[in-house]
């Protein structure tokens, strides 16, 4: 049985329009067990963002919690979330949001500094991150002088630097040409074929969709589907 | 790499930061320069009234200075006065007769403190001779001369050679009057004391008020102001049955000028400060207002709100570190020429001399005082900082990142 990483309870967020209640999310039950490689899809305003932030500690949900590892999140505060959130999860945003004044290495060594990790072991893994994701020669430079794929490619290396339990992405693809899209798919995709790391998503990238190896579908704050999408199961026919 | 990420983030708006070190730089440069000023102003004043007026020390029989009655002089007092001038610590000493009276010319009168004075030491004292503005010192072959202040002659039309008469009660209580001539017309920058204080020689006066031989005043002036407590306390033992006091202690209002002169510096610096709060919290608001996502992004990643306060305290500190240098080489230079040139307000030169200043200020400023400001620029800088680290505080990841 694989091990469960992301265990959501009934969760709820409400925001009461003048005492009329709107759920943003509504009594979602969600389990992510480690490897996975999940997209969570739906229309604009249907909670996709609000699920994440719940998962990564971000926002407090109205109702129910969130384990991660065993570890109800909901009930940590102030640091003790934030400490939690540096050691275990991982983010990548949709407009990459890099430390505009750090290089590309430094915004990568930024967050296992946090951790305190010692120099002689942050300077290694920033350097293989910088190799995997191929941008050994960009070591130096800036955000700004970063095309945006580069820009996200920093971002990614970043939510892995101090080896989370999993990694939440939110519409990552959205600010990106396709080439550039493709290339970012296939190193998450690697990443997590070769280490097994998780990717969470949200999206409303086909491209994206029809790489994941599971799709959750809201709608309205609700998970009005979960399944693997039709290429995944066209392969796996092809395969039997 | 907090370091790191403050002290680049101060050069993101270049603008705004130069703007911030600029008004560090003037707000600094203001406050050091205002303080040498008032700094300068002061001890002016303490020292011409020291050198010119009262002296370090002043001797007198216990009962004299209650009524000025002449009555209470010292007994064998030239003798203490040769036996203190023995001492290596003393720049100079010298005995009066003091007299409160009248002097009068064919234009009116006024009230007066008449000075007995012995020349040669006088000179050494207060450097009477060295006010002079016309006419001559006494002569010692001469009698009955008098030495007024160019305010008095004015006032009271008289000139140089004329004759006026002093007038002022005897040993007896008996009215005395003397007519003496004038052979020097002094100016100090003090208005009041010239307004009051006449000169004339005391072997001229001590006969007259029958007193003879005998002094009622003895002005002592140290080598430095340091000594000033140990030889007080020395003579009040040597010379138990005199009032042995301090400059301070014979002036107290001199004490209330250097205190109100110290308030009025707190509050211009009080105002120069909050001026510079005013600009620092407006400054890193904007910064952190502007960087809502990014501090967002920052705690969403997991830096703690103890760093986040501390990179917000951190561009402050390095905003006002690179304003120093500038506000203190603008003071360092400022006050140096000033204190070549002095900066003349002699337009204002009546009002200053109403108050006893010199129209002449000479700006000048101590290392500690030097150092209360600085500590003072910082303290207000941090403090000033608390309130947008606090803000930054205050943000949530999952609203900062939607901005």
């Amino acid at each position: 049985m694989k091990e469960t990483v992301i265990d959501a309870h009934n969760l709820s967020k409400i925001y009461d329009e003048k005492t009329i209640p709107v759920y943003a999310l509504n009594k979602v039950h969600l389990h992510i067990s480690r490897g996975e490689f999940t997209a969570i899809k739906g229309p604009s305003g249907s909670g996709k963002t609000t699920l994440l932030n719940m998962i990564g500690g971000l926002d407090i949900p109205s109702e129910g919690f969130v384990e991660i590892n065993g570890t109800n999140i909901t009930e940590l505060k102030g640091n003790e979330l934030i400490d939690f959130r540096l050691n275990n999860i991982g983010f990548v945003f949709q407009s990459y949001n890099l430390i505009p004044v750090l290089t590309a290495k430094e915004n990568i060594e930024f967050i296992m500094l946090l951790q305190k990790r010692s120099k002689q072991e942050t300077e290694q893994r920033v350097l293989e991150l910088l190799k995997e994701i191929g941008l050994e020669d960009k070591i130096n430079k800036r955000p700004r002088e970063l095309s945006g794929g580069q820009q996200q490619r920093v971002a990614v290396a970043r939510a892995l630097a101090p080896k989370p339990q999993f990694i939440l992405a939110d519409e990552p693809t959205a600010n990106l040409d396709s080439v550039s899209a493709e290339n970012l798919l296939d190193m998450m995709l690697k990443l997590n074929q070769e280490e097994n790391m998780t990717f969470v998503f949200s999206t409303h990238d086909q491209r994206v969709i029809n790489r994941a190896r599971r799709v959750i579908t809201l709608e309205d704050g609700k998970i009005v589907a979960d399944t693997a999408p039709t290429s995944i199961i066209h392969k796996q026919i092809a395969k039997i | 790499m907090l370091t790191k990420i403050a002290s680049r983030n101060i050069w993101r708006s270049r603008k705004r930061s130069l703007i911030i070190i600029a008004a560090v730089s003037i707000g600094l440069w203001a406050g050091i320069f205002m303080m040498a000023f008032y700094n300068g102003m002061i001890e002016q004043r303490i020292n011409s009234a020291i050198t010119d007026e009262l002296s370090h020390i002043q001797v007198h029989h216990p009962e004299f200075r209650k009524e000025y009655d002449i009555k209470y002089r010292l007994s064998e007092g030239r003798k203490v006065v040769e036996t203190i001038r023995k001492d290596s610590k003393i720049k100079a000493v010298a005995g009066r007769v003091i007299l409160k009276g009248m002097i009068a010319s064919a234009s009116g009168s006024s009230g007066i403190t008449i000075n007995g004075i012995m020349p040669e030491a006088e000179q050494v004292l207060t450097n009477l001779n060295g006010k002079i503005i016309k006419g001559n010192y006494f002569n010692p072959q001469k009698t009955n001369e008098i030495i007024l202040s160019e305010k008095l002659s004015k006032k009271l039309k008289l000139n140089l050679n004329k004759k006026t008469i002093l007038t002022f009660q005897d040993i007896d209580g008996n009215l005395a009057s003397g007519a003496f001539r004038i052979t020097a017309i002094y100016k100090t920058v003090n208005g009041p004391y010239d307004d009051s204080n006449v000169f004339v020689k005391i072997t001229d006066i001590d006969s007259l008020a029958g007193i003879p031989n005998a002094i009622n005043e003895i002005a002592i002036l140290l080598k430095s102001n340091a000594e000033l407590e140990e030889i007080q306390k020395k003579l009040k033992h040597k010379f138990p049955k005199t009032e042995v006091k301090n400059w301070m202690e014979i002036s107290p209002e001199l004490g209330l000028t250097i205190s109100v002169g110290d308030q009025m510096v707190f509050i211009f610096m009080g105002i120069i400060l909050l001026a510079l709060a005013f600009g620092i919290v407006n400054t890193m608001m904007m910064a952190v207002l502007e960087r809502t996502r990014e501090i967002g992004m920052l705690l969403a990643l997991g830096m703690n709100k103890f760093k986040i306060f501390m990179m917000i305290l951190l561009e402050t500190l390095f905003l006002i570190v690179a304003g120093c240098p500038v506000g203190i080489l603008l003071a360092f230079v400022s006050i140096g020429i000033t204190q070549l040139t002095g900066i003349d307000f002699s337009n204002f030169s009546e009002a200053y001399s109403s108050f006893g200043y010199s129209s002449i200020i000479y700006p000048s400023l101590t290392a500690r005082q030097f150092g209360i400001i600085m500590l003072l620029v910082f303290i207000t800088a941090l403090f000033s900082a608390l309130f947008p680290a606090r803000r930054a505080l205050k943000l949530n990841p999952a609203e900062s990142l939607k901005k």
